[in-house]
């Protein structure tokens, strides 16, 4: 159990016991759906079935139906790639970043933006698949299976090959840390069940939890060493996704700064969305006293460091391609900033660089609407990141003679939607049947606020901070 | 064990109360056979003389058993099975293997691990868990005392735990 | 020798005559097989019989595709599967001449080579000959004869034709020139059935002025024969005899000899052009000069009087003249090299031809660089005799018209006016293979065979003979056409190749040959015969050209150009879409026409084009309007627009019709001939917004030095290395080292072969012909105007075209952005350089690397292989390579409908073209140039059979083979003796391949991924960087 200095104000407000935690959380679950709940279903639904058309489109006809071509081989499809798989950064993040720093402000939201990761993780892997000439072969054709062929294998120094496996262990792992969060939330849904079904239901989703001193210690010691797993797993991931770019030679990828700029990237878009969908989430369910004020600014604070990074990064990379002396990538530089695609570079960098300074001003941070807002803009912002880098890098590049342009089709707008259609559809589904917020741990601080130190509990912070 | 069935539980409201009431309520000389809590109550371990778990050194293990593997297959395949020239580069680029060898070693490592608790904490799906008291995955702590396994008398039991802060002190006898 | 009579026993039964032997003596087998004796079925029988049952049944559910083939079933002795046959034969369609080689497969012409006897025209294809294996399979071809349109067959049309002859008060043949002996004796047994019968030749693209001129000065309408290869100095004022010309392979190839540099040869031939087009000549020249059409006479005119100043001959009365600075120039070096130049003109203009000849003879250039004895037989044609024709077809005198192969409805000027007179006419027959604009309006059709499947000889110059033999048996029931002329001329009833023979039995030669077959066979054989025996006619200069007299300065307005287009030609072949899909060597555009315009005429009428953007103009030439979009040029001379010939068909079938506007109605007849050039233009931009389908939209190649490595002569000869981008790397001790020599990795040797490719950008005249041999060898697919507009040429191999930026725009004190601008902008009479770029085979490649299936990986002879059937499509590969030369199938471009253009994948006729030895690629499958990869495993399958290693020319790329000019040279870089070896003086290493040639480099050398090709610095002969000139 943990300490809180007495001058922090309370993680929890409004003198929520115990017992009114599993009430708040889990009477979303057993109350029948809400109208607005039904009316968002709706509308994701209806995305997902116009994004449908294009994608079977896209699989009918061939790639030909997006607006690639030659020169630019990758498009929207892998901005949007990589789009996903940033925001799916932030879940897996916050639970295991902040665990390992013992930032107890995570335990009300690390449930949702888990599922936010695992969501966006689906989103980001249909691109992959999707945007391969032959998918009903890549799909297992990317793994190193034996084949009938005989010896046939992957090309393990292929970029694209790290990225089949790093997502897939990303994806993977973070399920597996998200559910061992779910298992005692599920038990005390099962034990509040009323009817057989979800009694049932709830039973076999909690594995038979009954929260034994012993089974605790141990998913304690679980839940810290996948943490300390999933940390460097995180940076892994958008590492090894930039490594798509940067391992190449095309000018305006060939750049060593992106692991750290695009990881960086990825938390920053990553809390965007967070923020976008619990700001929804605590307004609907009433959270408010879980996910409070406190909470957002602090997510706020974190995107203002790392929004600054990426502004450092984008600068830094034209300084490099300045000082390489290289002229083709000294070009590929000024034509983003200059070229027939400036209006994306210019988006990107009001949206990503100027727009989160504005939470330095305590005033915007505190403020519901423009975090809002503002973390909207990020997400717009981090996608045109992506289509500076893919598009106008490609579009020009060494030899003029095959220099071109990009026009996206219908197609390549209805795949996108395609995502978000899947993604909102999962998250309300998680929203409606799936505790939102992570009881056990919420419970374990509710007490905590404002209490004083005891030997033994200092024991145990050191006891557990040798183990990571 | 033999003849677990009638327990004696100890119902508490607050960890602390409950970390004091353990270390009363083995001092007197009762066995617990285990405490059961909503939430992780930090230390309880100590208290009930449990061993800390292990977990690790097999996450550990199943990480090695993953770069190995890894390492083997990488190089296995295009290094001496079928040997390619990519990209002028070496049969076998190690640079290149780092990616997949790290993946793979965070994958095993978790899901050995993880493997490994479902099975000794006997989580499972189809598992049939005994509930010693529906308010425990709420809000209420109870500690379980086994009285096949206690020379003491079921009231000296009751007797104990009562005075160590318990809210409640019920029977519970499964079949 | 004794007799023995041994007896060997069959076993012991024999020796002891068993009976049971005795018996069965006779019997191959001792014993008959144990008959079954029938029993009710068992249960095991049953379940036998229904496993078989359900097999058999579930076989028969999954439905095996049909598949067409035909097995032999008496397999011809000379055709074996997947054995090409090669036979010589000559491409003749229209009045367009090439002598071949055609590959043969199970009896299948499907490709065309160039023929190693054919010297007198570099041994190489042409575009349009490369492209016309495709126009035999050609659907929309007529399927036998018709009487008014409507089958027929062959005995009803002869007898009905030679019935109307005979009633016909007069015959006449209306052709393009005929340059066959043969098919003109054909003719001639018709013209003595029908002594009335009038031969009318004209050309398209007609050579008037010159055949005038020749029969003004030298007494005989005939073209005289150029040797480029001879000259020092060539002048070309309005003649792009490089691109659109009667004998451009000839000319490319004899040009380019004078160009070629390196190994001690330090000086090259100097061209200038005056022109006002950016033709292909203009893109080679050394000084181009931008002007009028009208002001040719005048610049001609000029020059002659600078020469004859120094020669003292008569003077002529000219005009001034812009520019006479470079004119000077030239006239100073055509004295200096007096004998060892050439003058040629464009202009149609009689005396401007006149006033040539003058200007050549008094430089002594005939004998030399010129030869009128010998002359070229490609044009015949006369515009004054085919207007006179056209009159009398309009007052009905014309009598009955046959159509020999030519389509005047569409390619003469009058066509319009021929068209209305044709259905008027009793007899009109057509021998066109297709229901063209003119063989659409006859009433006999008698569609002749195409040249792949015709016996024909012909004489391209004067006592150079070659032949055509049939390469496949006639598809469809055509006739050739010379067979019908044998017909309807009565008497005669032999096969035209009786014919033939029997002309060609009467000559001397034949002496020379056991008998005559063997002395036709070797005809065959090669091809060509050059035949000594002809004697040449001496013909002198004979005029005095003071009576000329050039006045009238230029004209004031808009001027029109019209040229052949370097894709379709005068349009004959208006239905193939290799030929479409071919992008204009200079605009780069393809599937349409337009008018080019100048940037300035553009800047004045404040018109900005985007990113393959244009504007359809209103066009109005004396009197007729059509809508047609604009392309803005560089080099275009101010004051002039120009317009391509050969698209507009409307009859040309489904690829080709109504694509474009035709430029025939605008060509104007005046003083007896065509002239392609005429003022009284005026262009009226609307701003209705068009779409051109260009396969490169940049102008420059920006300064970057890493992608062309130019210099000028003086500097090559003082520096063998000028122009070279030499990049060296320091080391971390400081050395510094080119870039190949310094990796992380070991790399790999190749000891067998190592395939490499030179291309020399001198030599490279742009043409074309290689991106068509490719596009035929490799099944590459033709996509349409569609797909080319979203940037998805299919071309393997593709010319990167680059204009030079005006240098003098930039200052000291021009902005570091203005300054990247400019050097993306082409000047206003810019330099041209030309790049072919195919895959470079690199041996560090970036695509192998990124491939995360291993679809792509390098071949132990250094070539960058595709698996196709491993690719999934994640089209990573060609994101990486750094020359982009990898091509991805976005659709099914076979079997789909989507995709009619591609006749050659998406009708069972013209699949039969397809290259078997090559796979056609699925839908979402990478692809790229394999070197030729079944040419390379042919050559070392043959050469292994021989027991021998393949030396070198045993394996030519088709692109190499098909190269007029020798510019691409392929080749085992580990062979010493090869033409590549030498050429850029090969030095292997352990591990790597160094060229030591000073001129030789890598495209992005400082990338390190070691490609296999090497490009040649451009070297022009200049006496100063363009800049200083510009200055100057």
């Amino acid at each position: 159990m943990v300490v809180e200095s007495a001058v922090r104000e309370p993680l929890i407000t409004g003198g929520k016991s115990v017992h009114d935690v599993t009430e708040d959380i889990s009477r979303r679950v057993e109350q029948k759906p809400a109208p607005t709940w039904l009316l968002a279903m709706a509308v994701s639904l209806g995305l997902l079935a116009v994004g449908s058309y294009s994608v079977g489109t896209l699989l009918w006809e061939g790639i030909g139906v997006w607006g690639n071509n030659n020169t630019i081989g990758w498009a929207w499809d892998i901005t949007n790639f990589v789009w996903w798989v940033g925001i799916g950064h932030a879940g897996t993040l916050i639970s295991a970043v902040l665990l390992l720093f013992r930032q107890r402000w995570r335990m009300s939201i690390n449930r949702a933006s888990e599922a936010m990761t695992i969501f966006a993780v689906i989103c980001a892997a249909m691109f992959p698949v999707l945007h391969m000439g032959r998918p009903w072969l890549g799909a297992f054709w990317a793994l190193p299976l034996p084949n009938t062929y005989g010896s046939l294998w992957v090309n393990f120094n292929s970029p694209l090959l790290w990225d089949v496996f790093a997502i897939s262990t990303y994806f993977s792992v973070s399920l597996v840390f998200w559910y061992i969060g779910l298992i005692p939330d599920f038990a005390t849904i099962r034990d509040r069940a009323t009817n057989k079904i979800s009694a049932a239901i709830y039973g076999a989703l909690s594995f038979g939890w009954v929260g034994a001193a012993r089974d605790w210690s141990r998913y304690e010691t679980v839940s810290l060493v996948l943490a300390g797993l999933a940390t460097p797993l995180v940076l892994s991931v958008h590492t090894i996704v930039s490594f798509d770019f940067a391992t190449s030679v095309i000018p305006g990828w060939h750049t060593t700064i992106f692991p750290p700029y695009f990881v960086a990237g990825a938390i920053f878009s990553g809390f965007a969305m967070v923020l976008t969908l619990l700001i929804v989430t605590r307004k609907v369910y009433k959270l408010e006293d879980y996910i409070t004020l406190q909470h957002l600014e602090m997510m706020n604070i974190v995107i203002i460091v790392t929004g600054s990074i990426v502004g450092i990064a984008y600068i830094t990379e034209f300084f490099i391609a300045s000082y390489s002396g290289v002229e083709a990538e000294q070009y590929a530089f000024i034509n983003r900033a200059f070229g027939p695609y400036n209006w994306a570079y210019w988006s990107m960098m009001t949206c990503n660089v100027i727009s989160p300074q504005l939470f330095w001003f305590k005033k915007i941070r505190t403020s519901i609407a423009s975090t809002f807002i503002i973390s909207i803009i990020v997400n717009i912002g981090m996608w045109f990141e992506r289509f500076v880098i893919i598009v106008t890098s490609l579009h020009r590049d060494f030899l003029p003679g095959s220099w071109s342009m990009f026009e996206p089709t219908i197609h390549d707008m209805g795949t996108y939607l395609f995502t978000f259609g899947l993604f909102f559809t999962l998250f309300f589904l998680f929203a409606k049947f799936f505790p939102v917020i992570n009881m056990a741990e919420v419970k374990s601080i509710v007490k905590a606020t404002g209490e004083k130190v005891t030997a033994k509990e200092v024991q145990v912070e050191t006891a557990e901070k040798v183990e990571n | 064990m033999e003849s677990n069935k009638n327990f004696v539980l100890g119902v508490y409201e607050d960890e602390d109360v409950l970390l004091k009431a353990i270390k009363e309520v083995r001092g007197a000389g009762v066995k617990i056979d285990e405490v059961y809590s909503p939430f992780p109550v930090h230390g309880i371990e100590d208290v009930l003389g449990y061993k800390r778990s292990r977990l690790s050194i097999v996450a550990f293990m199943f990480g090695v058993l993953g770069t190995s593997l890894a390492l083997t297959m990488q190089i296995g395949m295009l290094g001496i099975d079928w040997p390619m020239i990519i990209g002028g580069k070496d049969f076998i680029a190690i640079p290149d293997f780092v990616p997949v060898t790290f993946e793979l070693t965070v994958l095993l490592a978790s899901f050995g691990m993880v493997g490994t608790f479902m099975v000794i904490s006997n989580l499972k799906p189809w598992a049939k868990p005994r509930i010693y008291d529906i308010r425990i995955t709420d809000d209420k702590h109870v500690m379980a005392v086994d009285l096949a396994k206690n020379d003491l008398s079921e009231d000296q039991i009751k007797g104990i735990i009562d005075g160590s802060g318990a809210s409640e002190v019920n029977n519970k006898e499964f079949e | 020798m004794k007799k023995t009579n041994k007896v060997y026993w069959k076993g012991l039964e024999q020796l002891t005559n068993d009976v049971e032997f005795v018996k069965n003596a006779d019997k191959e087998f001792g014993t008959m097989l144990p008959e079954e004796e029938s029993e009710p079925p068992s249960r095991r029988d049953f379940l036998k019989m229904m496993g078989f049952g359900i097999a058999a049944a579930s076989l028969a559910a999954c439905e095996a595709p049909v598949r067409k083939a035909i097995p032999y079933v008496k397999k011809p002795t000379t055709v074996d599967p997947s054995i090409p046959n090669y036979y010589a034969t000559t491409y003749h369609v229209g009045n367009e001449y090439n002598a071949l080689v055609i590959k043969t497969r199970e009896g299948r012409p499907i490709k065309a080579e160039g023929n190693s006897f054919a010297t007198f025209q570099g041994c190489s294809t042409t575009t349009q000959s490369e492209a016309s294996i495709l126009s035999l399979y050609d659907e929309e071809r007529l399927r036998g004869p018709q009487i008014d349109q409507k089958k027929a067959d062959w005995s009803d049309v002869d007898k009905q034709v030679s019935d109307a002859l005979a009633s016909a008060s007069k015959v006449t043949l209306v052709s393009y020139s005929v340059f066959s002996p043969a098919t003109a004796s054909a003719i001639a047994e018709l013209g003595n059935k029908y002594p009335s019968l009038e031969h009318v030749m004209y050309d398209p693209i007609s050579a008037q002025g010159e055949l005038e001129a020749n029969k003004e000065t030298f007494g005989k309408r005939a073209l005289a024969s150029y040797d480029f290869s001879k000259a020092k100095t060539m002048v070309s004022i309005g003649s792009d005899f490089i691109g659109a010309h009667h004998s451009h392979a000839t000319n490319n190839n004899q040009f380019v000899q004078t160009r070629k540099l390196g190994n001690g040869k330090k000086d090259m031939s100097r061209l200038y052009v005056f022109e006002s087009n950016m033709t292909l000549t203009g893109a080679n020249a050394d000084y181009r000069v931008r002007i009028k059409p009208s002001e040719e006479a005048a610049y001609v005119a000029n020059l002659y009087n600078m020469v004859a100043g120094k020669l003292g001959g008569g003077r002529v009365n000219a005009p001034k003249v812009a520019d006479t600075k470079h004119l000077q120039k030239a006239a100073k070096e055509l004295l200096t090299n007096k004998g060892a130049s050439i003058v040629v003109a464009g202009s149609n203009d009689r005396n401007v031809q006149i006033l040539t000849n003058a200007l050549n003879n008094l430089l002594g250039n005939y004998g030399t660089t010129i030869d009128i004895n010998k002359h070229v037989n490609l044009r015949k044609g006369d515009d004054a005799q085919m207007n006179q024709f056209v009159d009398n077809l309009k007052n009905k005198s014309a009598g009955a018209v046959i159509f020999y192969n030519c389509n005047p409805v569409y390619d003469h000027p009058r066509g319009e006016e021929i068209a209305t007179a044709i259905s008027g006419l009793k007899v009109s027959i057509s021998t066109a293979d297709r229901p063209d604009e003119t063989a659409s309006l006859v009433k006999y059709n008698a569609p002749d065979h195409h040249y792949l499947e015709s016996w024909n000889d012909f004489e391209p110059v004067a006592g150079v003979f070659s032949f055509s033999q049939p390469t496949i048996s006639n598809l469809f029931d055509t006739r050739q056409a010379q067979e019908s002329f044998l017909r309807w001329s009565g008497n005669l009833t032999m096969s035209f190749y009786d014919y033939l023979q029997s002309l060609w039995g009467s000559h001397p030669k034949v002496a020379n040959f056991p008998n005559f077959q063997s002395f036709f066979d070797n005809l065959l054989y090669e091809g060509v015969f050059m035949d000594e025996t002809v004697e040449a006619d001496a013909l002198a200069f004979n005029y005095d050209v003071s009576s000329l007299s050039f006045t009238g300065a230029a004209a004031k307005g808009l001027e029109i150009t019209i040229v052949e287009s370097a894709a379709l030609g005068a349009g004959f072949q208006g239905n193939n879409p290799w030929l479409h899909e071919m992008s204009d060597p200079i605009t780069k555009a393809c599937w349409d026409n337009y008018i080019t315009v100048s940037a300035e005429w553009a800047d004045a009428n404040g018109i900005k084009l985007g990113y393959m953007k244009s504007r359809i103009a209103n066009l109005t030439v004396n009197g007729n309007t059509v809508e047609i979009p604009i392309v803005v040029q560089p080099g275009q001379a101010e004051g002039t627009i120009g317009l391509a010939l050969g698209y507009g068909r409307t009859k040309a079938g489904k690829v080709g019709n109504n694509i474009g506007v035709s430029g025939y109605p605008f060509v104007k007849y005046a003083k007896g001939a065509n002239h392609f050039s005429t003022d009284g233009v005026s262009v009226e931009v609307t701003e209705k917004e068009y779409r051109i389908a260009q396969t490169q939209t940049a102008e420059t190649y920006a300064g970057r030095s890493f992608v062309i490595q130019e210099s000028i002569l003086k500097e090559y000869q003082k520096d063998e290395y000028a122009g070279r981008h030499q990049l060296k790397i320091t080391d971390a001790s400081g050395n510094k080292l080119s870039p190949n020599a310094v990796t992380l990795w070991q790399g790999h040797s190749y000891n067998n072969h190592h395939w490499g490719m030179a291309i020399d950008l001198n030599s490279c005249t742009g043409c074309g012909a290689c991106t068509v041999a490719c596009q035929v060898e490799n099944n590459i697919p033709v996509v349409g105007k569609k797909e080319i507009l979203n940037g998805r040429s299919m071309n393997w191999l593709r010319i990167d075209r680059y204009y030079s930026y005006d240098e003098t725009r930039i200052t000291e004190d021009t902005g570091f952005l203005d300054v990247g601008k400019i050097k993306e902008e082409a000047a206003a009479n810019p330099e041209v350089v030309f790049q072919p770029m195919m895959c470079q085979q690199c041996n560090n490649a970036p695509c192998e690397t990124v491939c995360p299936v291993a679809a792509t990986t390098h071949s132990s002879e250094g070539l960058n292989q595709m698996t196709y059937n491993r690719c999934i499509g994640t089209r990573y590969c060609a994101n990486n390579c750094p020359y982009k030369v990898r091509r991805f199938n976005w659709f099914k471009f076979h079997d789909n409908k989507q995709f009619a253009m591609n006749t050659s994948m998406n009708n069972d006729l013209g699949k039969m073209v397809l290259n078997p030895d090559v796979t056609v690629r699925a839908r979402g499958v990478m692809e790229k140039c394999s070197f030729c990869v079944q040419r390379i495993q042919s050559g070392k399958l043959r050469a292994k059979k021989e027991n021998r290693r393949p030396v070198d020319g045993d394996i030519i790329s088709a692109c190499a083979s098909a190269c007029p000019t020798d510019a691409m040279v392929f080749g085992d870089m580990n062979d010493p003796n090869s033409k590549i070896s030498k050429l850029l003086k090969i030095k292997k290493e352990e591990k790597r391949v160094e060229a030591e040639e000073p001129r030789a480099f890598h495209a992005l050398e400082e990338l390190r991924v070691m490609p296999n090709v090497w490009y040649m610095t451009k070297i022009r002969n200049k006496d100063e960087e363009s800049k200083k000139e510009a200055h100057a």
